[in-house]
């Protein structure tokens, strides 16, 4: 017998459990990537190319045409561009994952639970491309991998939690203020502007440089390039703030989402 | 054994001053809320076997008691319990992705219901049969005209096993082909146990789905009975 009452949500339709959930996720992200890549031999070239129009003019730019100083500056750019490029693109699909799946909100129970985490399974395939801009990059610049790339399933690991921990709270953002969708948007993007995006932190000083530590994008942007550019491991706390900042986040998001979730049906329609 | 169940059930919108719905916690961050009952104090049971038809007018409550059955709105008010299986055509696009083949829906459909994935596909032959699409089921639902996208659906919750069907006037725009199928489905749901809740204004083919009738009225259950005479009662006041 399934009893609801107010401020109690019903369980899902349990037929397989957690794996059944895993199922569904794969279910939803599969049917987000054919929104984007459609179907057919084109799809691949599609997923390739997206994040070389997104970001690769940048690279150019920096690697080409403009000569600035430093160490390998388009790869330093590309380890800085990538990771925050899930973190954008899963801010601006959370934003608009709800009222994206209004027909099937309006038509079935299911856990909704599973929304903001296939956004980020979605971002996550198509960031997978946007890694080979770094490969690239690594190319251009001469830069070999090293041992300090065993680092690497780690900071992949903070970034998709990074990426996770914006989930939800932009997904109750957009529910709550979907005209308010652009402004949010241009805060997160803010966020790596108050970063160093564009140089390397150690090419700060000062004030700067303390301040700069504050935003959790600085330890994510630092770890990548510890393993590509300068060849050492990345400091503790360049991984321990990003985490701790998204576990935050996903601390106050997944329970106000749960909170919100039973409303969804209402908003959307 | 297959029954539901509502308890003093109500189910409350809240608008900005807009008029646009927002949240209870959303509505804490916003000036000029309102609140409106959809429905109210609304307490039905159904047995097993039993075809019942909402009637009202447009706005009385029947969608949204529709939806409360589902699951998909949560009571504000009261309880809702539920034995069985539930399956909704609530909607002409009934949860169906357009970009998506049929196949690629219906493995959507049930795994978001909770079916395993490899079990899900290995159920597709029988939606793909129970539906009658035959190529049609291979190729994007957004080639698929509206009775075909009712007869996917149809198909996925035959196949899901479903005991308890919702229907909201989807029947209504469809084909008398369609409206067939879904009267045979219907009858062959109830003869087995389960339960029809179907909301509509064409009488004629509520009558032949449904022996029961709920007449609701701002949100309120007006009157519950016999269909014939539910249905008699309601006309005689419009």
């Amino acid at each position: 017998m399934d009893v609801t009452s107010p401020g109690a949500e019903r369980r899902p339709l349990e037929r397989g459990g957690l794996g059944a959930w895993v199922d569904a996720l794969h279910a939803m992200a599969e049917a987000d990537l054919r929104f984007r890549y459609g179907r057919g031999s084109g799809r691949l070239l599609k997923w390739l190319l997206d994040p070389y129009a997104l970001v690769g003019v940048y690279l150019v730019l920096v690697t080409f045409v403009l000569h600035r100083a430093g160490p390998s500056p388009g790869l330093s750019l590309a380890c800085s561009v990538v990771p925050f490029q899930l973190v954008i693109a899963t801010v601006t699909n959370a934003t608009g994952a709800i009222h994206a799946r209004k027909s099937i909100i309006l038509n079935m129970r299911f856990d909704r639970t599973l929304i903001p985490v296939a956004t980020v399974l979605t971002e996550i395939a198509a960031f997978t491309a946007s890694l080979s801009l770094i490969v690239v990059m690594m190319i251009v610049y001469r830069v070999a991998p090293t041992a300090q790339i065993l680092w690497f399933p780690l900071v992949l690991f903070v970034t998709i939690l990074v990426a996770l921990g914006f989930a939800f709270p932009a997904a109750i953002f957009g529910l709550w203020f979907r005209e308010l969708r652009n402004l949010a948007l241009s805060v997160v993007r803010t966020l790596y502007f108050v970063a160093p995006g564009l140089v390397p932190l150690s090419n700060t000083g000062g004030t700067a440089y303390d301040l700069l530590k504050l935003n959790p994008m600085t330890g994510l942007f630092e770890s990548y390039r510890a393993i590509f550019v300068f060849d050492r491991a990345p400091h503790t706390w360049e991984l321990l703030y990003p985490s701790l900042f998204a576990l935050v986040l996903l601390a106050v998001g997944i329970p106000l989402y749960r909170a919100e979730q039973g409303q969804f049906a209402k908003v959307v329609e | 054994m297959t029954s539901f169940a509502t308890k003093d059930a109500g189910v409350r919108f809240l608008f900005d001053r807009h008029r646009r719905v927002v949240t209870p916690m959303g509505a804490r961050l916003r000036r000029g809320v309102a609140e409106t009952w959809g429905l109210r104090g609304v307490s039905i049971e159904a047995q097993p076997g039993e075809g019942i038809a909402l009637l009202g007018s447009s706005g009385s409550g029947k969608t949204t008691l529709l939806r409360l059955l589902a699951g998909i709105y949560l009571p504000d008010e009261g309880t809702v319990e539920v034995d069985g299986q539930i399956a909704s055509l609530l909607s002409i696009d009934a949860g169906l992705l357009p970009p998506l083949t049929g196949r690629e829906n219906a493995t959507l459909l049930m795994t978001l219901g909770g079916v395993r994935r490899s079990v899900a596909i290995g159920e597709l032959d029988d939606v793909r049969q129970n539906s009658s699409l035959d190529v049609q089921f291979e190729r994007p639902v957004s080639s698929y005209s509206q009775g075909m996208r009712a007869r996917l659906s149809l198909g996925v919750s035959e196949t899901f096993g479903a005991s308890v069907l919702l229907l909201d006037e989807v029947h209504e725009a469809l084909d008398h082909t369609f409206r067939a199928v879904l009267e045979e489905h219907s009858h062959a749901l109830c003869e087995r146990g389960g339960i029809v809740v179907a909301a509509g204004h064409d009488h004629p083919m509520l009558a032949r789905l449904c022996t029961r009738g709920i007449w609701l009225e701002d949100g309120r259950v007006r009157l519950d009975g016999a269909f014939d005479e539910v249905r008699e009662t309601y006309l005689a006041t419009v």
